[in-house]
């Protein structure tokens, strides 16, 4: 039977139907979730990634999905990929437009990109990965994969893959248990970002 | 560099206009785009060029049909003046959008707006820029409508506002194939930080290279000589590695 896969619906943003399509191009069902109920019937989540961080939060905290979503991350076990935005949320703060709290899955905060390129960093970049993960089963060193952010992640504990951008290292992907976030776009990276879809869906 | 495919459409076609007028009909932006797609283009860009000059909504199932089948960037613009709309076009596949008309004919706080609450870095400012005795104009609607404001005045001002990027059109270059405008990709890559999209005007590989070095550009955003067949993203590719010391993007 096919994997159920649920995508957070933020309202009024959001690129959903380029997160879905890909899933579904990767071989599990997309679900879209808007309420807490809808989590009940999913056995994976992607936290998708347009938006700024503030309403990003505002909007979870009016769909009232906050809770559940720790609940599915802690007492389900179950697995959380976040792409972009939806990484950056998974961090306890974030500081875009003021101060905003975030889901405080994994430690670590999202402050604006400082470095001597162009901000918004936006094009194709590889990732360099650090530890192993069934994440990145079956990507090259030379794969390229989209990206399209002013922030950045600040971690130091469970860092997947950095990122050289200008002469300056990121964080692109974090993997802690069933949490995994990714900066760069798998939805926008051609056939490299489906194989990362791919992996997800088959853990 | 970032290479991007450019479908001006008029539903339901692509088409391409000469100086923004004089359309000649291309073929679907369905089959286009994932031609590109599959070419090598970096990301897609589709105006919906008529949307703002008939006052209609831009056409969201020739969008979706586009999205369909490309896993890149895809930036949709055309008559977008609201948030609205913009969630609209998120929801059919888009993964940024472009405002013009709206943004310098009526309303500049649109881009504030959107940059809050869609993140900066989806929304792009589309200019159509026009020679004039006093310097570049931006136009609208096509480049059928000028406006007040100086392109030099405009690009900081979008930036200061919140836009993530910036998609320079040339009416003058538009279609032409005689090569961009390199000073004004050049003033305007130095007035402003955010990423500028060079277009208008590539009609050889060697009117690309010449606004990669000299004006250094973000992106390259090629229209009409992919349409007619003249080059491919491999041939762009291929020389700009050979002749430009390139580094990733």
């Amino acid at each position: 039977m096919k994997q159920k896969v649920g995508v957070i619906d933020y309202g009024v943003s959001g690129n959903m139907l380029s997160i879905t399509r890909a899933i579904e191009n990767a071989g599990a069902l997309s679900r879209i979730i808007s309420r807490p109920e809808d989590l009940l019937a999913i056995d994976k989540l992607v936290i998708p990634g347009v938006g700024s961080y503030v309403d990003g939060m505002e909007k979870l905290h009016e769909s009232s999905l906050v809770e559940p979503l720790i609940e599915f991350c802690y007492s389900k076990n179950k697995p959380i990929l976040g792409i972009c935005l939806g990484m950056q949320i998974l961090s306890k703060v974030g500081f875009e437009y003021g101060e905003t709290k975030g889901l405080a899955l994994i430690d670590a905060e999202v402050k604006k990109v400082t470095c001597k390129g162009v901000v918004p960093h936006m094009g194709f970049n590889t990732i360099n990965p650090i530890k192993n993960s069934y994440l990145l089963k079956g990507i090259s060193a030379d794969d390229l994969f989209y990206f399209m952010h002013s922030y950045e992640l600040c971690n130091y504990t469970d860092v997947l893959t950095l990122t050289n951008y200008a002469d300056h290292t990121f964080v692109s992907a974090v993997e802690k248990d069933n949490v995994i976030g990714v900066q760069f776009h798998p939805e926008n990276s051609r056939a490299a970002g489906l194989t990362v879809f791919r992996n997800f869906i088959n853990i | 560099m970032r290479l991007i495919a450019k479908l001006d459409v008029k539903p339901p076609n692509v088409v391409k206009p000469v100086h923004f007028e004089g359309l000649r009909k291309i073929g679907e932006p369905a089959y286009l785009a994932q031609k590109y797609y599959e070419e090598g283009a970096d990301e897609v860009v589709y105006l919906d060029i008529v949307a703002s000059l008939y006052r209609r909504d831009i056409l969201l199932h020739h969008v979706q049909r586009t999205a369909e089948n490309i896993f890149i960037p895809f930036t949709v613009g055309g008559g977008v003046s609201s948030l609205e709309e913009c969630s609209a076009l998120f929801r059919h596949g888009a993964d940024k959008v472009a405002i013009n008309t709206f943004a310098v004919q009526s309303d500049p706080s649109i881009i504030d707006r959107a940059a809050k609450v869609f993140g900066s870095q989806s929304v792009v400012v589309n200019i159509e820029a026009k020679t004039s005795a006093q310097g570049w104009a931006c136009y609208s609607d096509c480049g059928r409508v000028p406006s007040n404001r100086s392109v030099t005045q405009w690009v900081k001002e979008v930036e200061d506002r919140g836009a993530g990027e910036i998609l320079l059109q040339s009416i003058d270059c538009d279609g032409r194939q005689r090569g961009f405008d390199l000073e004004l990709v050049h003033t305007v890559v130095d007035l402003v930080s955010v990423p500028v999209v060079a277009c208008s005007g590539a009609g050889s590989l060697d009117d690309i290279i010449q606004v990669a070095v000299t004006a250094k550009p973000s992106a390259i955003a090629i229209a009409s000589v992919l349409h007619y067949e003249k080059l491919t993203f491999g041939d762009i590719r291929a020389c700009l590695r050979e002749r430009i010391a390139e580094t990733i993007s």
